[in-house]
């Protein structure tokens, strides 16, 4: 793979082992470093209100003597806090009783370079872009006389992995986000639209302004509606929220252990069941364009494409290494990228066809476990829920609490649009389809806007 | 493998190196050496890059210089699965210019880097100048220069790696010949936080806050029936020294954790209606924290928060007229609470920390606010919650110890379970979700116990509240007295973009809800319902 010499990161990470090694004899030596620039600007009320720029580099030393494992970090990365935190690691290690689950060190690996996840358009930007950005959306706001609010950051990083089995890995990345959510004057309505790229050039402004805003405007004075099992599509920051505890589900050691959905009563797993329309493929790719994300996990596993639903089947479980082993399978690695593959539908308004009465969601908020065994999750929706009636758009209506499983939403899901999309996440980068659901548990009222 | 204690202190003694780490868990990397001893090199930085943000144009400036340390220990049934000790180091600076924030922040703590990150703030805060309409306005304060600090007796970083280990794995052997647990996880996490904090209004500030959390969770299982369940500990994380896990009912309550899931694992799921709620503290507090800690924050109530955490229904134009609660209820904001994990001498804007009520007799009658945000409801001065999680990060409004102040009668939990004929008592926390507003929230727990004709009539399980603010206090009808008040909290609240953590505590009695409507956490099926063609 091609390595920037040059990086400070790698540097730091070469003088780290090499440190480390000298501190550790007779043990294992594994170095994290990753080393990121990110600034950001935040704005509400159509003004700017904070802001935020770093660079910031951290180092991480794991040592193991023989199964006794412990690991010290620290963002200061002079030849003398490098000795220390060896020492603190090593120190630490000694004491430490022995994890028999413990696993040698990854030796050597190829990775395949994911250039792609690196732009250097988006490393450029600065204060004055940020604002203006930020200026165009207000102006929008403003002439719609709504109020906006949002959060526009990008940053570039670079993760070095390196240790004392000859393993060696590096990847640099950039990012770039915007959010917006508008409301109406009156606290009647609201609306958000956002964009997450590794480019740049991907976050539209101007369309992210356009859409948040149409939307407060639409979704002023909702109407109530009662609780109850609805037909619904999901827009793909909402399939994203949901399918992550999914994703989070997918532990092969806790459906092995009995204590997952995935387990199965009397034991076993439900690895090969088809609980899912045909059309659910779920992978994992950092190679994706879509995507591009680390070739390598935090352990240095080789992060190879993986699906973890294969046309309605569950094709995967994760696997981390000791269990891996343990069970003669190949270890997964963590992946943060996943993509969801869209379905048959040219345009997101194709799924409102055949809809009787139904509920078009733009997206989720705080969303939480509430019953691990059937992945039952809670939440609510949020800035943006219509009326399908007769398959138009008819009306805003209130907010719900929902209590329904990924589970649920995918096995009842019957249209996706073709067009995936890069959603707005809490962790790692998803590409989804806007989806049309059945039977969406939404389990009580709420008067949120 | 199972360590004994004595295990733990020999291995540790088997090398000189090992035995200095044993004893005493190895000193920080950067050491900042103390205001007041004489070695004045930091407060040397402070005072420069708030010269250099001067020189720059800033009207005003702040820098703080900030050390963190993060130390966690993880075991799983008898192993140690992670020890991981982390420390951030570095000056953050923060100015106003032309009327607008300017930010910026550096880990190499030297005066050319500090001055640096000053002069990129003022560039920042100029280019956001040029989209401001309302420059920002502080509060006056009285700058001092002090310090403060935990009270603690024993640093918890100084203590014997081995005897934290050994404190987890003990909990483990309290459970293990439990047929049906099969599995336990343990926790201990500490934080140490040490800043010193200038501004050009003349303040210089020292301040060093020390965290302890522990945690147990157990997972019983069913293999025949495909059934499982989770029992936590309730014991609360504290600002305070080692002695508060020692002294803690950490290790007396193991084994009854232990025994508690295997309860719920047997339990029958709750019929879905409403009942009365004995809400114990260990429960109540996570509701205080949503329901009132989050609404009564003046920048999220005035559309601050609008893109991530939401407004609330709390707006200013109710203060002082809204019926918030029952007559019963006064609930106070306090960064002075002994073992608050918000507690502290001085805000990140510099103000001292004081104690006020939120919500009194029942009465919506005050807000949270910073040095930026008194002048928006026309107070004089801040409430002193501005808080930012590290060097790097922006200060902001954050949540200060929150508060449900006791009732007058000596009543304990046995007097509200006696006094309820048809309820559910619910202690520790569970799932807990509000919606953006935060009026509608959902509320699960760790135990729970039908309540009948006032006695507790057996366990309960799959059992979550769901209920709206406003409605939900106004039920409140009977509320512990002093000797009940217990003060439970979280090390990690996130608010802002980029999302920061900030460790706040809740102080209760136990308290009785009426009539708040329970629903059944199973009640759908653990399979997928497919759709009917």
């Amino acid at each position: 793979m091609s390595i920037d010499e040059a990086s400070p990161a790698v540097k730091t990470a070469i003088d780290a082992l090499t440190i480390a090694k000298q501190i550790v004899r007779g043990g294992e030596v594994q170095v994290s470093v990753s080393r990121e620039r990110s600034a950001n600007t935040r704005f509400a009320r159509n003004e700017v209100t904070s802001t935020g720029d770093v660079e910031e580099t951290e180092v991480t030393v794991s040592v193991a003597l023989g199964k006794s494992h412990a690991a010290a970090s620290t963002n200061q990365t002079d030849a003398a806090s490098l000795r220390k935190v060896a020492e603190r690691a090593l120190a630490m290690a000694r004491v430490t009783p022995e994890d028999r689950e413990h696993m040698p060190l990854v030796g050597k690996q190829t990775f395949v370079p994911v250039e792609a996840a690196h732009d250097a358009a988006t490393v450029g930007v600065g204060a004055a872009a940020r604002a203006a950005a930020i200026g165009t959306v207000v102006s929008q706001a403003e002439k719609a006389s709504l109020m906006a609010a949002g959060f526009y950051e990008h940053g570039a990083s670079e993760s070095v992995i390196a240790n004392s089995a000859g393993l060696f890995g590096w990847h640099h990345e950039t990012n770039a986000s915007m959010t917006v959510t508008a409301r109406t004057a009156d606290g009647t309505g609201s609306g958000w639209a956002g964009a997450e790229s590794h480019r740049v050039a991907d976050v539209d402004v101007p369309s992210i302004a356009r859409i948040a805003v149409d939307k407060a405007t639409r979704s002023a004075k909702p109407r109530p509606l009662d609780p109850g099992k609805y037909t619904v599509i999901l827009e793909p920051a909402a399939v994203a929220e949901l399918l992550s505890f999914y994703i989070n589900a997918l532990d092969a050691r806790h459906a092995d252990e009995g204590r997952s959905f995935f387990a199965k009563k009397g034991g076993g797993t439900k690895l090969g069941e088809k609980l899912f329309p045909e059309s659910i493929t779920l992978m994992s790719d950092p190679t994706n364009a879509a995507t591009p994300g680390s070739p390598f996990d935090s352990e240095g596993i080789a992060l190879r494409p993986t699906k973890w639903i294969d046309r309605g089947a569950i094709a995967a479980l994760r696997y981390g290494r000791f269990w891996a082993a343990k069970q003669g399978k190949e270890p997964t690695g963590w992946h943060d990228v996943r993509q969801l593959l869209g379905g048959a539908a040219e345009r997101p308004e194709d799924l409102l066809v055949g809809i009787k009465r139904g509920l078009l969601v733009t997206r989720f908020w705080y969303t939480r476990w509430l019953e691990a065994q059937s992945i039952t999750i809670t939440g609510l929706t949020r800035d943006g829920v219509f009326l399908i009636e007769d398959g138009q758009v008819t009306a805003p209506v209130q907010n719900f609490r929902f209590n329904e499983s990924p589970v649920t939403m995918l096995a009842n899901t019957d249209a996706m649009t073709k067009r995936t999309v890069r959603a707005p996440s809490r962790g790692g980068a998803w590409h989804v389809p806007t989806i049309r659901t059945h039977e969406f548990n939404m389990a009580s009222s709420s008067a949120a806007v | 493998m199972t360590v004994s204690r004595r295990e733990v202190l020999l291995t540790g003694a088997s090398s000189a190196a090992a035995l200095a780490a044993a004893s005493c868990t190895p000193s920080p990397i950067v050491a900042p050496p103390r205001v007041g001893t004489g070695d004045d090199r930091l407060a040397g930085i402070v005072e420069r890059a708030l010269d250099a943000a001067r020189k720059a144009g800033a009207t005003y400036a702040d820098a703080r210089i900030v050390r963190r340390r993060w130390e966690r220990i993880v075991t799983r049934e008898d192993l140690v699965v992670g020890l991981h000790d982390t420390e951030s180091y570095g000056v953050g600076v923060r100015v106003l210019a032309g009327g607008a924030w300017g930010f910026a922040a550096t880990s190499r703590v030297d005066e050319r880097d500090a001055e640096k990150a000053a002069i990129r703030a003022v560039e920042i805060a100029r280019a956001n100048a040029k989209i401001v309409r309302h420059p920002v306005e502080l509060a006056p304060i009285t700058a001092r220069k002090a310090t403060w600090s935990t009270e603690l007796r024993i640093d918890p970083f100084k203590v014997v790696l081995g005897e934290k280990i050994e404190l987890l794995l003990e909990l483990w052997r309290a459970v293990r010949d439990i047929p049906e647990v099969k599995h336990g996880n343990a926790h201990i996490e500490l934080l140490g936080e040490w800043k010193l904090f200038g501004s050009t209004d003349g303040a210089l500030l020292e301040q060093s806050i020390t965290r302890v959390g522990a945690g147990f969770e157990v997972t019983a299982i069913d293999n025949a029936h495909g059934d499982f369940v989770t029992r936590r500990h309730e014991i609360p994380p504290w600002q305070a020294g080692w002695e508060y896990l020692l002294e803690s009912s950490l290790r007396k309550d193991a084994r009854g954790i232990g025994d508690d899931a295997v309860k719920k694992l047997r339990a029958p799921s709750v019929e879905p209606k409403k009942y009365d709620l004995v809400l114990a503290p260990s429960n109540l507090w996570l509701t205080i924290h949503e329901s009132v800690g989050h609404p009564t924050e003046l920048d999220r109530a005035l559309g601050y928060e609008a893109n991530f955490a939401g407004t609330s229904f709390a707006t200013p134009e109710k203060l002082g007229k809204m019926k918030y609660a029952s007559s019963i209820v006064t609930i106070y904001a306090d960064k002075t609470t002994k073992g608050g994990l918000a507690t502290c001498g001085f805000d990140d804007d510099g103000e001292e920390t004081q104690r006020w009520d939120l919500v009194k007799d029942g009465l919506f009658v005050g807000y949270q606010t910073t040095r930026e945000q008194a002048g928006w409801i026309g107070e004089k001065r801040s409430r002193g919650t501005a808080y930012a999680q590290d060097y790097k990060s922006f200060p902001f409004q954050r949540m200060p110890n929150v508060s449900l102040a006791p009732g007058p009668k000596e009543i304990g939990i046995d007097d509200l379970v006696a006094a309820t004929d048809d309820g559910v008592l619910v202690t520790g926390d569970g799932s807990w979700s509000i919606d953006h507003q935060r009026y509608n929230f959902q509320f699960g727990g760790q135990m729970f116990w039908k309540i009948e004709k006032g006695k507790i009539a057996g366990p309960l399980r799959d059992v979550a509240y769901q209920s709206n603010s406003p409605e939900f206090w106004a039920s409140c009808d009977m509320i512990g007295g002093a000797k009940s008040w217990r003060l439970n909290g979280a090390l990690h609240d996130g608010k802002g973009e980029p999302s920061q953590s900030n460790a706040v505590s809740h102080g209760c009695p136990p308290a009785r809800f009426k009539q708040v409507n329970v629903i059944n956490t199973r009640a759908k099926s653990a399979h997928p319902e497919k759709r009917e063609p």
